[in-house]
C-alpha cells in the first residue's frame, strides 16, 4: 500500500473512532474560544521545527472556526553542508478554515478545511575555495490549503492538544510515483500544544 | 439513533473525501505503445551485472532506414513512459524527427551507479557505468536500431544523482554525448567534486557545442541543491560560447514533485534546440 494511503487511513480511523465513541449522554464540553500554542515537526522528521498556534471558535456545538499561524526553521540540522551554507531558511504558513467537532466524554476531534497562504524565504551560499563564492536566495509566496486534524484532550481550563495538518497544494498529482508527491508528504505537520479555554 | 446514524454518515464521508483525494494522485502515466517498445536485458561483463533496457521506436522506425538521435534515459524505469510519450508529442508538435529512447534500469545501486567518487559505502561506480554505457550499451543500440552515431545526437537524461552522473559524464567524457538534461543534479556530493572535474577538463571540452538544460524545484530547500546548482550555471554561462544553455525553477515544487515538469521542458527545449 502507498504510504500516503496509511496517512489518510489513519485519518479515517480517527474519525471512526470519534464515530464509535458517540453517546447521547455524553458530558462533553463544548469549546467555544480556545488559543493553543504548539511545538512541531513536518514529517521529513528533525529538519524543521514549527512554532504554531490555533485559535478555534465553535459558534455551534458542530461548526468550527479555526484560524492556525506557523512559523517554521526549517532544515534545522544542516546548515553547512559540504561547503554549502544555509544561510536562512523559515516559512510562515497562515490559514483559516470551517468544518465540525465531534465530543465523546473528556476529548473532541475537529476537521478543518483551511485556505491560506504560505511564504518561504532561504538562502544558500557555495563557499568551496575551488570556486566563486555563489549565493541563491529564493523567497515568495504560495497558496496553502489542505486538511486539519485537531484533538483536544482534557476538561479543564487547560488542555491537551494534538494537531495534523496534511498540505494539498501543490496538488499532489504529479507523476505515476507516488513519492512524487513528496512536496507533500514531507509537509504533513503534526504539532503538540497545551490549549486555553477562553470562554 | 438517528443522530448517531447522521454523525456516522458525515464521517464516512469524510473518511471518504480523504481517501478519494489521496487516491486520486494514483493515476497511472500513460503506457507507451507497446508495438514500438523493445525490451531486454544486457550483461555487463566489467560491472557484473546485468541491466534492463527498454527502447522506444518512432512511429515510422525502418532498422535500414532513417537514421534516429537517442535519449538516453537513466533511472529509466520510472521514466520510461513520460520521456517516451513526451517525445512522440513534441516531434508532431515541432514537425522534427522523433528519437529512440533508451532507458537504463538498475543493474546495481542507483547510488554506486550515478556517483563518480567513493564517498560512502556504496558510491563511487560512475566510471565504470560510464564505460558501460559508452563500450556496451551505446554500440549494441547503434547497431541493432540503426541510430544515429554522431555525438551530437546522443542525448542523456538524469535526474538527481541520475543530474549528477550527467554532469559527470560531460566533465569527463564530453565526446560520448552532446546533450545534457540535467535535473536536480545531486551537485553537493563529495563536496562538490563535479564541479571540479569539469573545471580540471574545460579546456578540452569548450570547443565542442553543447546543448544543456539544467531544472531544479525551488522548493528544494534542504541546504544542499540551490548554490551548487547555480554555481554550475553560472560556470556553463561564463565558459562555454558554443553552448544552448537553459534552466528551470519550478514554482513551489520540491525535489521529486518538479521532476515530471522538468522532464517536459527538458525535452521542449532539446527539440526546439537541438
Amino acid at each position: 500500500m502507498k504510504p500516503i494511503t496509511y496517512i489518510s487511513l489513519v485519518f479515517a480511523l480517527f474519525a471512526c473512532t470519534t464515530a464509535f465513541t458517540q453517546n447521547k449522554s455524553s458530558t462533553a464540553v463544548v469549546s467555544e474560544l480556545t488559543i493553543e500554542p504548539g511545538v512541531g515537526v513536518h514529517t521529513n522528521f528533525g529538519t524543521d521545527f514549527l512554532v504554531t498556534n490555533l485559535i478555534q471558535w465553535n459558534p455551534t456545538r458542530r461548526f468550527s472556526l479555526g484560524a492556525h499561524t506557523s512559523f517554521n526553521y526549517n532544515n534545522i540540522s544542516q546548515r553547512d553542508f559540504n561547503y554549502v551554507k544555509t544561510n536562512y531558511n523559515y516559512s510562515i504558513n497562515q490559514k483559516f478554515g470551517a468544518g465540525t467537532t465531534f465530543y465523546s466524554k473528556k476529548s473532541s476531534h475537529t476537521f478543518l478545511l483551511m485556505v491560506g497562504f504560505k511564504y518561504t524565504a532561504f538562502k544558500e551560499t557555495l563557499y568551496n575555495p575551488d570556486f566563486d563564492k555563489v549565493s541563491v536566495a529564493i523567497k515568495g509566496f504560495s497558496p496553502d490549503y489542505g486538511l486539519m486534524y485537531s484533538y483536544k484532550k482534557g476538561l479543564k481550563k487547560c488542555f491537551f492538544t494534538f494537531r495534523m495538518y496534511i498540505p494539498l497544494y501543490p496538488w499532489p498529482v504529479k507523476g505515476s510515483d507516488i513519492d512524487y508527491i513528496d512536496g507533500n508528504r514531507d509537509n504533513i505537520a503534526l504539532e503538540l500544544g497545551i490549549g486555553v479555554r477562553i470562554k | 439513533m438517528e443522530k448517531q446514524k447522521a454523525i456516522i454518515l458525515k464521517l464516512g464521508v469524510i473518511a471518504f473525501l480523504c481517501q478519494a483525494v489521496f487516491y486520486l494522485n494514483s493515476c497511472e502515466e500513460a503506457k507507451f505503445d507497446p508495438a514500438l517498445t523493445r525490451t531486454f536485458t544486457i550483461e555487463s561483463p566489467s560491472i557484473g551485472a546485468s541491466y534492463p533496457i527498454q527502447v522506444a521506436l518512432p512511429d515510422n522506425f525502418n532498422s535500414v532506414g532513417e537514421k534516429f538521435s537517442t535519449i538516453y534515459v537513466l533511472d529509466g524505469k520510472q521514466d520510461f513512459n513520460l520521456v517516451a510519450n513526451t517525445c512522440k508529442n513534441l516531434s508532431e508538435r515541432y514537425g522534427v524527427p522523433n528519437v529512440i529512447v533508451v532507458s537504463i534500469g538498475y543493474g546495481r545501486d542507483r547510488s554506486m551507479d550515478y556517483t563518480p567518487t567513493k564517498s560512502g559505502s556504496s558510491t563511487g561506480g560512475a566510471p565504470e557505468f560510464l564505460k558501460f554505457i559508452e563500450n556496451e550499451l551505446i554500440p549494441k543500440i547503434e547497431q541493432d536500431f540503426n541510430a544515429d552515431t554522431a555525438r551530437e545526437s546522443r542525448v542523456i537524461l538524469g535526474h538527481s544523482y541520475g543530474g549528477l552522473f550527467a554532469a559527470f559524464a560531460f566533465a569527463v567524457n564530453n565526446n560520448l554525448f552532446g546533450n545534457y538534461i540535467m535535473l536536480s543534479p545531486s551537485l553537493w556530493f563529495d563536496n562538490e567534486v563535479t564541479l571540479l572535474m569539469e573545471k580540471q577538463n574545460r579546456n578540452g571540452n569548450q570547443e565542442a557545442h553543447q546543448l544543456v538544460f539544467m531544472g531544479i524545484g525551488e522548493a528544494e530547500n534542504s541546504g544542499r541543491m540551490q548554490a551548487p546548482f547555480e554555481a554550475y550555471y553560472q560556470i556553463l554561462r561564463d565558459h562555454y560560447s558554443d553552448m544552448s544553455l537553459s534552466k528551470n525553477r519550478e514554482h513551489d515544487l520540491s525535489h521529486m514533485g518538479s521532476k515530471d515538469p522538468n522532464i517536459v521542458k527538458g525535452l521542449h527545449y532539446y527539440f526546439q534546440n537541438r
